[in-house]
């Protein structure tokens, strides 16, 4: 028996806003949450971009020791979006315990701040140094420690997937939450995906030659997905987290329902590693359509991976028109707050989520002047007021991996 | 190192550190604060600090039985009489 699977909570802590009204308005006012990089000891004096997708909201954390021991930058911000999910949601307690509802959430790899410290310690030739390295480290830094910091702080006893498969993370969590509430492994999945701010990022990237660096001084006009003028993807930070449920069990207990997940394809290029692949991100789409029970056309709104770099958006452009033509509207919403890693698929299914309730499509902020290469899709321009019934939200990573997620609007 | 001294000590480890106030000295510290194999590695290395010392691998193995504030003095004592404290 498959189940029908449902949003029923939301929270992200994003550059453009932590909560929901506060990110409406930046979508709709064309706020940019990239700021001036931070310097640091570390990196900031040597990688050339300048520029990070920053969480400028004070976040007051009210964790207890207890749990605040085993988690660094990384969890803290996982377990806040799931704490704010799981008060929207208003689960009885008894069910959070019973095993019924798992967790599918990760991060690119831990927390790199505690992974630096470390390194110093390990590279400092002491004794007394090294001796300091503990457990409380090692549970910091691993690359489930969201996930299980989020079951021990709400004594979570469901299943636990934990991808870690960089900017397909959080997609990844939500599709493969939604297949365990779809086949009814579990009643209920708390998905999402994190990362904080980390300039080891940025400075991988950077020697890649993907990091934007011809707008240091002005920030917020990078990245700029689609456009002539884009010059590389700019890494940010956040968190984003839903609460899936069976339709039955969300109907059984009143629970309102933001949305419908209806489909989820993903799969690999099996080749290169890094290069983004035409062929990879079509069969992606057309077998998450398939997936979903979908003609391409009944999609009416493709919130694109787009990170800004010159290659990767032409690609993503030709898959899209591969199979939609120009028929979607299509933004890329990484021109608001950079590339936010791990937590990107999370937070962008978020966004579309708002905009499906609210009936707007934001536009790819910094798109000015669409790329001939990239000109052959529908690109969201200026702010459009129609509703959303169908979105899809593409998401590809480093390692060839692909993915697609397919959003009902729930009427 | 009186005994006085050696509770007075662990007692501010415990509120400064763990967050723990005026525990009960023969509570059952798990079962009363959730206080855990984490924490207990996180006070060996207090216990050092205390002591100007490093633990051995044996007198770290010694702690595992421990559960209360009483034990980890009597534990404490033990050391710092070893230590000539």
């Amino acid at each position: 028996m498959e189940n029908r699977v449902v949003i029923t909570a939301a929270s992200a802590i994003s550059p453009i806003g932590h909560h929901k009204d506060e990110i409406i308005d930046s979508l709709i006012n064309g706020k940019s949450g990239v700021k001036a990089l931070r310097p640091d000891d570390l990196l900031s004096d040597y990688v050339e971009s300048k520029v990070f997708g920053t969480v400028s909201t004070p976040i007051e954390f009210d964790f207890e020791r207890k749990y605040r021991k085993t988690m660094g930058p990384v969890a803290y911000y996982a377990c806040q979006v799931v704490k704010e999910v799981l008060e929207a949601a208003g689960l009885d307690p008894a069910f959070i315990s019973s095993g019924r509802l798992g967790v599918a959430f990760g991060s690119t790899h831990g927390s790199p701040t505690v992974q630096r410290g470390i390194y110093e310690k390990f590279f400092s030739h002491s004794r007394s140094d090294f001796s300091t390295v503990g457990a409380v480290d090692y549970l910091k830094s691993m690359v489930h420690t969201t996930a299980v910091n989020i079951t021990k702080m709400f004594r979570i006893k469901g299943r636990v997937i934990s991808s870690s498969t960089a900017c397909t993370t959080g997609s990844q969590s939500i599709g493969f939450g939604y297949e365990a509430v779809k086949y009814g492994l579990q009643d209920a999945m708390l998905c999402g995906g994190a990362d904080e701010y980390d300039t080891t990022t940025v400075a991988v990237f950077d020697n890649l030659l993907a990091c934007s660096t011809a707008f240091n001084d002005t920030p917020h006009r990078t990245p700029r997905p689609f456009d002539k003028q884009r010059d590389g993807l700019v890494v940010g930070e956040g968190a984003g987290c839903v609460l899936l449920e069976s339709y039955d069990f969300a109907r059984k207990r009143g629970a309102p329902i933001l949305g419908e997940v209806i489909g989820f394809w993903c799969n690999n290029n099996g080749g290169d590693l890094i290069l983004p692949n035409r062929d990879g991100i079509t069969d992606t789409i057309r077998l998450g359509l398939k997936n979903a029970g979908l003609a391409p056309e009944e999609v009416d709104f493709v919130s694109a991976h787009a990170t800004a770099t010159k290659m990767g958006d032409i690609v993503e452009a030709q898959a899209i028109h591969n199979v939609y033509g120009d028929h979607p509207y299509v933004t890329g919403l990484k021109g608001y707050m950079g590339h936010t890693m791990g937590s990107c698929g999370a937070i962008e299914t978020i966004m579309t989520l708002y905009m499906m309730e609210k009936g707007f499509m934001a536009p790819t902020l910094n798109l000015t002047d669409v790329d001939d290469r990239c000109a052959m899709i529908r690109h969201t321009q200026k702010l459009i007021e129609r509703d959303i019934h169908i979105a899809a939200v593409q998401n590809f990573a480093f390692g060839g991996v692909n993915t697609c997620l397919f959003i009902k609007k729930f009427e | 190192m009186t005994r006085d001294e050696i509770l007075t000590r662990i007692l501010s480890v415990f509120e400064q550190e763990f967050e723990i106030k005026n525990p009960g000295l023969d509570e059952n510290l798990t079962e009363a604060y959730e206080f855990d194999s984490i924490d207990a590695l996180e006070l060996l290395g207090e216990i050092e600090k205390m002591l100007g010392s490093e633990l051995s691998r044996e007198e770290k193995k010694e702690s595992m039985e421990i559960r209360t504030i009483n034990q980890i003095c009597d534990y404490v004592e033990r050391l710092a009489r070893s230590r000539g404290l």
